[in-house]
């Protein structure tokens, strides 16, 4: 009885649309997720393969975080559809057996659930065998993964959801009081992941969180590529208790609803029952009475209104259908997710701004509203045909026009209504945040018009699918088309958007730039593709079905006679408006300007690789002095620049050819006395030109040219932003002609390298490469320069250049600055415009100025406070700071970095500027990133590296350091641990993302995760074992050595010299293991005591346990002898993990894999073990420290 | 007086199913009883006449109206109740007459409000008013059905097998209802149960393969076959002998025994008696003077 009951539930719901959106759902976020990186879930694939098993794993489970609600509308179905439909006592008062009632609807709603992940799981499979896929990035097919992860993964879950959600559902038997515990569940998680975030257990929370989600994380976050690509996680210890324990769990709760059911009637619905056949099952009609007279009117306003009824009666029928609800449930649980994490950096938040919340909207939410528009748009098309009310409706005296019309008012009014819960939500979010600048207007027009006008688009195209094809699943196969046609499109390199169906451009809003010169695109764009909506209804409205006819033929004929002058001229001038605005749009995007897609500019880049790489670094003239006159005209977002270079021979050898570089497609002109155009390549961007007389060594010649930015119209996917109308930020590399062969142009990724047959890449020359160490890491068409350059602009903004003020004028309605260095700059400048307001201040004499957007002035003062601290230690410790002034300057955020320029300081507005810096306990990173960049004006505008390995740590690692030194004489050393701990676990993740090697830190290729993280530790790290004097002492000698120097310019040789020269004999191995070697450690403490002694202190006694390890460039791990100087230590207990008061720290000198140390501590101790505050390199840091017993 | 004229309406499906062969039919105010067995195009008839269907060829006029091409017009004046018809989820039956009320025209709401309260009331559904439709029993949907076609004084009514879910008594009542209604203004009624048209139609026609067997007046068509019709209760194994000797018009078990009639001028022999001629032996007549025709045809 049990199994009929079973077979027959899993019937009823594999009848049921909602399995089959569901598994769509699934199915595409995966599949996605796995074909490209827009879509992620759980983070960026990074180097992992596609369908790594962790990736599977991560996918998977992921995923089943959705099972909560998807789960629920099984079960919760299984129970209340009784109830709902009154069949309860017709199965109550049949002879089956309460449990195998309950058995039976259980195990059908919990199979049905685990049908839906099927999806997931195929998704992956299906997925990895896309033909636009990078093969190198996908491993061999394996099932196990995949085996894995459904049933120890996911199933459990699922059961464990069931199982709750079921017994909620059986014993209230009110589907509202299972939804509502489905929410309590999500947030009593959320909750109790935070909490139990910081307290100290970590095993207590993986051991007791439902889905496995802690677990899974602790043991995978700092698998290396070839782990995640190669391994499942193992079934012991904690995860393997994780899974009994709530298998167990859901077993009890099942069981306890089995044995607390009642098989009765439900009283709720028994009520309403009796009602009804009490009062209206006589079948008697009254005595005659004439019926009463109505009038009826026609046509006109009559029309609107029936077109209004059947918005009310439309849009009611999908408001109040179960899909909806269970879907628009899931995207909102999805935006929180998405809202909630959005606006992170450094584990310090920044302000949920308006525009980061509607990201979140558009890629948390977008894609369910497209999944309601297409699965509504089948409903409510064929709605009375379903239920076969179509021959009633069909005949009334309604106007065709008013009924379709009304549906598809009534859809998009439902869509909108999602919107606004999305909207409703993020602004939940915001205020959780505490951030209560709610920009309405922003919203507006964020959500309902360029959000909202494409999903309407969307909707139409839906809809008229429903139509036209006249078969709701032939319909459906439209929606799907065109979801997957998107991506496929863009995957085959069609990318203008004037056959991109329904798709304009993308916008990115900028606080200091509004929507900008996204904005005149995508208004042409919209219009263009909502005429082509409009053109479709109207065919739509010709072929909509009334009646019972469905032959094509006929429905011709019947569209045939719905043609009317009407609708000739409707559609007549649709065709002429869609036809001239795409006509005005070509114009634009094709003459205007140039039209390229992805491919074409990569087939030019390798192109130019493979014609000019020849020339790399061949003898040129370098620039010495740069004159330059640069008009802004920000409205029009035109550039002019005419510039003068002083170009000096510095090899031994005449130069007779200057090879002179472009970005391609800019208009360049250059004057060159006495010489000739030996070879000119606009296209790409190369020409070289023959002096009659060669250069002698050591000579000087100038080089005049004129270089002309103006933007036309608008492309169809805006490239530059860097010319705009409030925020123009632009630099010399793009801009400016240089000579010789430049690297930048080389494509970077394998697989378009290996596409167009080019060798791989070379990301750095060898550290001892003689001809690379003659060029800087930055510019190799000069050492160091003198600038001087007049900018303007509009009249009412400011433009800014590296170099002092000379002059500031206004002159025919324009705004002059003449800008000039004093002492040598690299080649490398920037210029900015824009309408700032400016704060300023000082440091000892030193001006001090923010130039800011007047909304954000949140952190100003925190800026310029940092830059004090920075002047204050670097000019103490390191060298005298070699400009007379310092400048932060904020810059939309179409890039998210600062940067450093001489005395300039550009921060990107999603940098620093909204930083929310009112958690006093988090990192202040704005303060951090504020110390890095002056930093800068040493370690890398004093002291520049050769353009060889290791480069970047002279000057990234430098400037880690110098910001760290700065933010501990601020915040104290404890506050250090915490961005240390940061620090160690981004390195160890990044290692886990590597695309090619692994460097050791004095041979990095540019690693941010070796430059930044690693070597923020091992600078640390060093101060600690040799001190901050000596290690400034080395720092200031390498200055002293190297500052403005001529090339051969200094490597990671010369500092790591510097070091060992300051580093006592016993300490030279930890030089070996910071900087020359990938070191590792396994340091844990194996067991903890304490005994109160009488005087009132406590005695504690550790044993630990050390071991070290020397890692390949593939992260494969050679055991050596323990022989260093580590911290052993006791701490006191905190609130927050990370904070917790030292007791006693002391270096000990371990030479064996165990040992065993005690204390005397004043204060009650908490934990205790080695190396406490994570200062080395430890993939499990958690267990260096033991709670004492 | 309105008058509905039908002439020379044919209708071939795309499978080929010939629904209407040149169908000529006159149809004045009144009841008028559209008879025939299942497949005859009988709805098929009905749903062109509201401009539910295309025809191949012929005309229809409601008055002066042009039924195949303004259909608008054809709406306004249209009550239709079609054999089956299933109902939104989620909705009150008062909201959906409402709905329905709206789409008639009806836009100001007093009136409205009268007039769906009245049918509601006529109906017998007015205490069932705020319940879902979707938990209606079958009698309840199809008394729902008539309620929304009699919104707005409809001056041509459609009815397509409309007692099909009622049971007696209901069918009684909405026989009245109809009866009331249909003395000035045009109502087909559609059935397959002869006793429906007798009770009620002063004009009626047998339809049967798509074509129009005999159309007039139901007493006229009686009065005709009067004296002709005779009656023999037969052993079951006598049946295909009689069959094949005398023109047998029905056969059907009286309390378990076989009972003929048979139609001639004459007494066929003295073990049959006279009987009175029935609107049904009408109907038999027809429809198995049809069948014989088409055998024929076939041949």
């Amino acid at each position: 009885m049990s199994w009929e009951i079973l077979k027959f539930e899993l019937r009823y719901h594999l009848k049921q649309p909602l399995f089959y959106i569901l598994f769509v759902i699934f199915f595409f976020m995966t599949f996605g997720a796995v074909t490209s990186d827009a879509v992620q879930i759980g983070g960026a694939l990074g180097n992992v393969n596609r369908n790594a098993p962790f990736v599977i794993m991560q996918f998977l489970l992921v995923m089943s975080t959705f099972g909560v609600l998807t789960t629920t509308a099984y079960v919760a179905s299984a129970i209340n559809r009784d109830f709902e439909y009154n069949t309860d006592s017709l199965f109550f008062s049949s002879p089956v057996k309460k449990h195998q009632y309950l058995f039976g609807r259980f195990s059908a709603a919990f199979i049905v659930s685990s049908l839906v992940y099927l999806g997931v799981v195929t998704a992956i499979m299906v997925g990895s065998f896309m033909p636009w896929l990078d093969k190198e990035r996908l491993g061999a097919f394996v099932l196990k993964p995949y085996a894995f992860s459904y049933f120890v993964l996911v199933l459990p879950n699922l059961f464990l959801f069931a199982a709750i959600f079921f017994a909620v559902a059986a014993l209230t038997r009110r589907l509202m009081a299972t939804y509502t515990a489905v929410a309590a569940f999500y947030v009593a998680y959320v909750v109790s992941r935070v909490s139990l975030r910081d307290i100290e257990s970590e095993k207590l929370g993986s051991l007791l969180d439902p889905f496995g989600f802690a677990p899974f994380t602790r043991t995978t976050r700092y698998w290396t590529v070839f782990e995640k690509n190669n391994s499942i996680l193992p079934l012991d210890g904690i995860f393997l208790w994780n899974r009994l324990m709530w298998i167990g769990i859901a077993l009890v709760l099942l069981g306890l609803t089995f044995a607390f059911f009642r098989m009765e009637v439900g009283t709720a619905a028994g009520k309403r029952k009796k009602k009804k056949t009490a009062k209206s099952e006589t079948p008697l009609l009254p005595a005659a009475q004439p019926l009463p007279h109505v009038s009826q009117n026609f046509g006109g306003m009559v029309s609107v209104r029936q077109f209004f009824t059947t918005i009310r009666v439309e849009t009611g029928a999908i408001l109040k259908s179960l899909p909806f609800i269970v879907i628009l449930l899931l995207a909102v649980l999805n935006t929180v997710g998405g809202a909630v994490f959005a606006n992170r950096i450094f584990g310090t938040e920044f302000y949920p701004v308006t525009y980061v919340m509607i990201g979140a909207i558009e890629s948390n939410f977008l894609f369910f509203a497209v999944i309601i528009a297409a699965f509504y748009a089948g409903e409510i098309v064929w709605r009375e045909r379903m239920i076969k009310l179509n021959e009633v409706t069909d005949t009334m005296p309604a106007p065709t026009w008013s009924i379709w019309a009304g549906k598809l008012a009534a859809l998009c009014i439902t869509l909108y209504i999602c919107l606004a819960a999305a909207m409703l939500t993020t602004i939940a979010v915001q205020s959780v945040k505490h951030y209560h600048h709610y920009e309405l207007g922003l919203y507006f027009r964020g959500v309902f018009l360029v959000l909202g006008i494409q999903l309407l688009m969307i909707t139409v195209l839906m809809f008229f699918g429903q139509i036209i094809t006249n078969n709701r699943y032939v319909g459906f196969l439209i929606a799907l088309f065109y979801i997957i046609g998107q991506s496929v499109m863009q995957a085959l390199h069609y990318e203008h958007r004037l056959y991109a169906l329904f798709n304009p451009p993308d916008m990115t809003y900028s606080d200091m730039n509004g929507y900008g010169h996204f904005a005149r695109p995508y208004e042409w764009f919209s219009l263009y593709w909502t005429i082509f909506a409009a053109i479709l209804l109207v065919v739509g409205h010709l072929f909509w079905v009334r009646g019972t006819e469905t032959a094509m033929k006929i429905r011709t004929r019947v569209a045939g006679g719905r043609v009317g002058m009407p609708v000739i001229t409707t559609l007549a001038l649709l065709i002429i408006a869609f036809v001239s605005t795409g006509c005005y749009i070509f114009y634009n995007t094709n003459i205007l300007n140039h039209y390229s897609t992805e491919d074409q500019r990569d087939k030019r880049a390798a192109e130019t690789e493979k014609l000019y790489k020849k020339h790399d670094r061949i003898p040129q003239p370098r620039i010495t002095d740069v004159q330059a006159n640069v008009d802004i005209d920000p409205a029009r977002r035109w550039v002019d620049i005419h510039g003068t270079y002083t170009l000096m021979n510095k090899t031994a050898q005449p130069i007779r050819d200057l090879h002179v570089v472009m970005t391609p497609d800019v208009p360049l002109s250059i004057q060159i006395p006495r010489a000739s155009l030996a070879q000119n390549d606009p296209e790409h961007g190369y020409r070289i030109y023959r002096l009659a007389q060669p250069l002698a060594p050591g000579a000087t010649m100038p080089m005049s040219f004129t270089v002309t930015i103006h933007h036309q119209g608008f492309e169809n996917a805006s490239r530059d932003n860097t010319v705009v109308e409030n925020g123009t930020f632009f630099n010399n590399f793009t801009t400016f002609p240089h000579l010789g062969y430049s690297p930048n142009v080389e494509l970077q990724e394998a697989h378009k390298r290996r596409k167009y047959g080019l060798a791989p890449v070379v990301r750095m020359a060898k550290i001892d490469d003689p001809k690379a160490r003659m060029d800087n890491g930055i510019t190799r068409d000069a050492d160091w320069i003198n600038l001087d350059t007049t900018v303007s602009t509009s009249a009412d903004q400011i433009a800014l250049a590296p170099g002092y003020l000379q002059k500031e004028w206004t002159a025919n309605g324009r705004h002059y600055f003449q800008y000039k260095t004093t002492s040598p700059i690299l080649g490398f400048f920037a210029y900015l415009s824009a309408r700032y307001q400016v704060k300023r201040s000082a440091w000892k004499g030193i001006p001090i100025e923010i130039y800011y957007d007047p909304a954000h002035a949140y952190n100003v003062d925190r800026m310029i406070y940092g830059v004090q601290k920075s002047l204050d230690y670097f000019t103490a410790n390191f060298s005298p700071y070699q400009h007379k002034q310092v400048r932060i300057l904020e810059f939309p955020r179409y890039a998210q970095f600062a940067q450093s320029f001489p005395n300039t300081i550009p921060f990107s507005e999603s940098i620093g500027f909204i930083a929310d810096l009112r958690d006093k306990e988090a990192i202040d990173y704005v303060f951090y990133v504020t110390a890095h960049e002056v930093a800068h004006q040493w370690w890398a505008h004093q002291v520049i590296g050769a353009d060889v390995q290791g480069g970047s740590m002279l000057a990234e690692t430098m400037a880690q350091y110098s910001a760290l030194m700065v933010m501990e004489k601020e915040y104290g050393r404890d506050k250090m641990r915490r961005f240390l701990k940061y620090e160690l676990d981004r390195y160890l993740a990044g290692r886990g993302g590597e695309l090619v090697a692994e460097m050791p830190l004095m041979l990095v290729e540019n690693q941010g995760y070796i430059h930044y993280r690693k070597g923020s530790l091992a600078m640390y790290e060093l101060r600690d074992e040799i001190g901050e004097e000596n290690v400034n002492a080395a720092l200031r000698k390498l200055i002293h050595d190297h500052a403005f120097e001529q090339p051969p310019y200094a490597t990671t040789r010369d500092l790591i010299a510097d070091f060992r020269a300051v580093t006592p004999p016993e300490k030279q191995s930890l030089i070996t293991d910071l900087f020359e070697t990938i070191t590792l450690y396994d340091n844990k403490a194996t067991s903890a005591s304490v005994t109160k002694r009488p005087d009132g202190k406590f005695l504690v006694t550790i044993t630990v346990e050390s071991k070290k390890f020397r890692a390949d460039d593939r992260g494969k791990e050679t055991a050596v002898p323990v022989n260093d100087w580590v911290d052993i230590g006791v701490l006191g207990a905190s609130k927050t993990k990370g904070n917790e008061p030292v007791l006693a720290l002391e270096k000990h000198h371990l030479t064996s894999p165990s040992a065993k140390f005690s204390f005397v501590v004043a204060t009650k101790p908490d934990r205790a073990g080695i190396d406490p505050l994570n200062k080395l390199v430890d993939r499990n840091p958690d267990d260096n420290t033991k709670k004492v017993e | 007086m309105l008058e509905l004229r039908i002439e020379g309406l044919s209708k071939t499906y795309p499978n080929g199913v010939k629904a209407l062969q040149d169908v000529s039919l006159t149809i004045p105010t009144g009841m008028f009883g559209l008879l025939g067995p299942n497949g005859a195009g009988k709805s098929t008839l009905m749903r062109t006449i509201a401009t539910l269907q295309e025809a191949d060829s012929g005309s229809i006029t409601l008055g002066d109206i042009d039924v195949l091409r303004e259909k608008d017009n054809v709406r306004r004046l249209l009550g239709y109740l079609p054999q089956e018809f299933g109902v939104y989820p989620r909705i009150t039956a008062e909201a959906m007459l409402n709905h329905f009320a709206v789409l008639k025209g009806i836009v100001n709401a007093k009136e409205r409000r009268e007039t769906v309260n009245a049918l509601l009331q006529r109906t017998n559904l007015y205490d069932a008013r705020k319940q879902n439709l979707s938990t209606f029993s079958g009698g309840m949907r199809q008394r729902f059905g008539i309620a929304q076609a009699l919104l707005g004084n409809p001056k041509l009514i459609i009815v397509d097998e409309p007692t099909a879910g009622l049971d007696p008594e209901e069918r009684v009542r909405f026989h009245n209802l109809l009866a009331e209604i249909g003395e000035n203004v045009v109502v087909i009624l559609s059935t397959h149960i002869v006793e429906d048209v007798s009770d009620l139609c002063s004009q009626m026609a047998i339809i049967s393969g798509g074509r129009v067997l005999m159309s007039g007046d139901p007493q006229d068509a009686v009065r005709e076959l009067k004296d002709k019709v005779w009656r023999r209760v037969i052993a079951k194994t006598e049946l295909d002998d009689f069959q094949s000797r005398y023109t047998v018009i029905s056969t059907k078990l009286v309390a378990g025994r076989t009972v003929i009639h048979t139609v001639s001028d004459a007494q066929p022999d003295p073990t049959f008696e006279p009987i009175n001629a029935s609107l049904e032996d009408v109907y038999f007549c027809y429809s198995r003077r049809d069948s014989q025709q088409r055998q024929a045809e076939a041949a």
